[in-house]
C-alpha cells in the first residue's frame, strides 16, 4: 500500500500527549459504576462526545457503555469467583454493592486479576457497614478466600529434608515455612462454613432444574465459635487445602515464620501452657512429622 | 505466511487455545494437537498448578505465548516487572514467537483488563511501534501484534485502522497476529468493507492467524469467543490464507467452552482452506 505522508509530528520525547490525555479521559469514564440499570452513568456524556464519534446505531456514550458494561461485568466476575463464600453469607444484593463499592475504590493494579481482592480484609475493616449484621463473618471468610488465592499459586520453595532438622540442635535451628501457607487466627468455623457452601453449590448442580438459580441464592452461615479457630490454608500436590491446630501449633509455626529457633518458638508456643514437658514434647514430635510431610519447611527467608 | 523470519521460520498448522476445562483431557488422553496457544499471563505466577499443567504439557507438546496486557499502545512505557515475568516464561515455554494486541488497556498502573481500540494518530503510531521494539529488544524474541474488534472510533484518527496497522509494524519491524474475525466483527461496527483491510496487511508480515465466534447484538457485534466460526469469518479466512500461504492458525474459544473434541474440530475445519492456499503459494 501507499506511504502515508505524515502530517504533523505531535510525539515528544517524554510522555504520549494527546493519547495519554484520550486514555485517561476514557478510562476515568469508564471505570465509573454502572447504574442501577447496568447502564453506564449519563454524566460520561461529555468525555464520550469529546473523544469518540457517533454512528447511525449508536450515539458517543452508547458505544462508550459497550466497554463500560464489559470493564465492570468481567471485574465483578473475577472478584465474584474469589468470594464465593462471601458473596453466599451476604446474599446478592448486599454483596454486589460491597463488590462495586470495593472495585470503585480499588480497582485492579496489576497485569492479572488474581490479584483483585488483595485490599478487601482492610477494606471491610474501614467500611463495617457494608457487612452489617454479619461484618465479623464477613471479615473471617475474606480473609480466608484471600488466603484460598495466594495458597493457590505463590511460590513453592525447596524444602528442608527432615534429616537436617534432626541433626540441628533446637536452640540453633532455624526454618522457614512455604511462601504458600497462610496462618489465620479466626472467630468462625469459617472452614466448616466452606465445605457446606461446596456441598449446597453441588446439589443444586446435580438438582437439574432451575440449578442455576438455586446456586445463586444459596445463603450459608455458621456461628461464632466459643474459642478461636486456628487455620492453615496451605496447598498440597496443587490443590488447596485447610488444616486446624491447636493454638500452641499456631503460636510455633508464626514464631518459626518470624525468625525464632525451634527452641525459642517451642517455648513462646507453650509459655502458658498447664501440661507436662513430656507431653509437649510428644505434641510437638507429632505436629513435626505431619507438617515435614507436608513439605512445609524451607530454607528461613534472608533478613 | 508459512514459515518466516516473525515465526522464527516454523511451520506450525493448526492449534487451539489451552484452556482449564480441557486440562483433563489433554493430560489424561493426550489427543494429537499440532500446537497450543496459551494466554502468557495465565502462567506468569510463581508456583502451584497452573506452572505444573504448563510443564506437563510442554513435555507433550508445542506452545505459543499470546498475552492480553503489554498494551503496545499505552501512553507510557511497558512495565519492566511484567517484562521480566514474560521473558523467564519464554525460556520455558520456547515460545517460538510472542503476540499481543494493538491496543492500549492501563493508565497510571490502573488496568481495564479489556483491548481498548487506538485513536489512530501518528503520535500513536509512533509510541506504539517504540513499545513494540522493547519489547521485541527485551524478550529477544520475534513479536506478532494482534488487531483487535472495537465498538468506538475516535475524532482523533488521522488514518484508517488498516493503514495505522501498516505504520506500526513497518516502525516497528514486526510480525502481525491477524484476527479475520475481529476485522469482521470491526467491519460491521464501523461500516467499511473487510476485504480492503485484508488485502491491505502485507501479507508477508503474517506471522499467525486467529478465527474465532463472535455475538450479533441488534446494534453491533461483540467479540464473544463463545460460538462456532461463522461463515462470513471462514469465507474470509479463505482469502487471508490465499493471501499470506499457508500459515500457522489458531481457533479461540474462551466462553461456554465446550468438550475438547468439539473445540478441535471447529478448529481443524481450516485445514479445508489450507491446501488451496498451499497450492496457490506454490
Ligand atoms: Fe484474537
Amino acid at each position: 500500500m501507499q506511504k502515508l505522508s505524515r502530517r504533523k509530528s505531535s510525539s515528544r520525547s517524554g510522555a504520549a500527549s494527546g493519547l495519554a490525555e484520550l486514555q485517561r479521559a476514557i478510562t476515568g469514564a469508564l471505570m465509573k459504576p454502572l447504574t442501577a440499570d447496568e447502564e453506564i452513568q449519563p454524566s460520561n456524556a461529555a468525555v464520550a462526545e469529546r473523544f469518540i464519534k457517533p454512528n447511525d446505531r449508536l450515539t458517543a456514550l452508547e458505544r462508550l457503555q459497550i466497554y463500560s458494561q464489559q470493564y465492570w461485568w468481567r471485574l465483578l466476575g473475577a472478584f465474584g469467583e474469589d468470594f464465593s463464600g462471601l458473596r453466599a453469607v451476604l446474599g446478592e444484593k448486599k454483596f454486589d454493592r460491597l463488590a462495586t463499592a470495593y472495585l470503585e475504590e480499588h480497582g485492579s493494579v496489576s497485569w492479572t486479576l488474581r490479584n483483585l481482592g488483595s485490599q478487601l480484609t482492610a477494606f471491610l475493616e474501614k467500611n463495617p457497614k457494608l457487612t452489617e449484621p454479619s461484618t465479623a463473618l464477613a471479615l473471617d471468610v475474606a480473609r480466608v478466600e484471600w488466603a484460598r488465592v495466594l495458597a493457590f499459586d505463590e511460590p513453592a520453595r525447596k524444602v528442608v529434608a527432615p534429616e537436617k532438622f534432626a541433626r540441628t540442635p533446637a536452640d540453633r535451628l532455624r526454618l522457614g515455612l512455604q511462601p504458600y501457607i497462610v496462618l489465620l487466627e479466626l472467630s468462625h468455623p469459617v472452614d466448616e462454613l466452606m465445605r457446606r457452601l461446596k456441598h449446597t453449590e453441588f446439589s443444586a448442580v446435580s438438582n437439574a432444574v432451575a440449578a442455576s438459580e438455586n446456586h445463586k441464592r444459596a445463603r450459608v452461615t455458621v456461628r461464632r465459635s466459643r474459642q478461636p479457630v486456628f487455620l492453615a490454608v496451605h496447598r498440597l500436590e496443587n490443590s488447596v487445602y485447610f488444616k486446624r491446630h491447636d493454638r500452641e501449633a499456631h503460636t510455633l509455626l508464626l514464631a518459626l515464620r518470624d525468625g525464632a529457633t525451634l527452641g525459642a518458638a517451642c517455648e513462646t508456643a507453650f509459655a502458658d501452657t498447664t501440661e507436662a514437658p513430656e507431653q509437649c514434647a510428644t505434641k510437638i514430635r507429632e505436629w513435626f512429622s505431619r507438617w515435614a510431610e507436608f513439605g512445609w519447611f524451607c530454607e528461613p527467608a534472608r533478613r | 505466511m508459512p514459515a518466516n523470519r516473525f515465526n522464527a521460520f516454523t511451520a506450525y498448522g493448526v492449534g487451539i487455545g489451552l484452556r482449564i476445562p480441557h486440562y483433563d483431557h489433554i493430560l489424561g488422553k493426550k489427543p494429537a494437537v499440532d500446537w497450543f496457544e496459551i494466554i502468557s499471563e495465565n502462567y506468569m505466577v510463581d508456583g502451584g498448578r497452573p506452572l505444573a499443567v504448563l510443564d506437563q504439557i510442554l513435555e507433550q507438546y508445542r506452545v505459543v505465548q499470546h498475552g492480553v496486557s503489554m498494551y503496545f499502545g499505552n501512553a507510557a512505557r511497558p512495565n519492566r516487572e511484567h517484562l521480566k515475568k514474560l521473558k523467564a516464561l519464554t525460556k520455558r515455554t520456547q515460545t517460538p514467537w510472542l503476540s499481543d494486541h494493538l491496543c492500549w488497556g492501563s493508565v497510571d498502573g490502573r488496568f481495564t483488563h479489556d483491548l481498548l481500540p487506538m485513536p489512530y494518530t501518528w503520535e500513536a503510531v509512533e509510541w506504539t511501534a517504540r513499545n513494540i521494539r522493547e519489547v521485541q529488544d527485551f524478550t529477544g524474541i520475534p513479536v506478532a501484534v494482534e488487531n483487535v474488534s472495537s465498538y468506538v472510533e475516535f475524532h482523533a484518527s488521522e488514518m484508517t485502522e488498516w493503514e495505522f496497522l501498516n505504520e506500526v509494524v513497518e516502525r516497528a519491524d514486526c510480525g502481525i497476529l491477524l484476527d479475520v474475525n475481529n476485522i469482521y466483527v470491526s467491519s460491521k461496527n464501523h461500516t467499511f468493507d473487510p476485504y480492503v483491510y485484508l488485502d491491505a496487511v502485507p501479507a508477508h508480515r503474517v506471522a499467525q492467524i486467529h478465527i474465532a465466534g463472535h455475538t450479533k447484538f441488534k446494534k453491533y457485534l461483540l467479540d464473544t469467543h463463545d460460538h462456532p466460526v461463522l461463515d462470513p469469518v471462514w469465507k474470509m479466512y479463505a482469502h487471508a490464507i490465499a493471501r499470506t500461504g499457508r500459515t500457522a492458525t489458531l481457533l479461540e474459544w474462551d466462553d461456554h467452552i465446550p468438550s475438547f473434541g468439539e473445540v478441535h474440530a471447529e478448529a481443524l475445519k481450516a485445514n479445508n482452506f489450507l491446501p488451496h492456499a498451499k497450492a496457490l503459494a506454490a
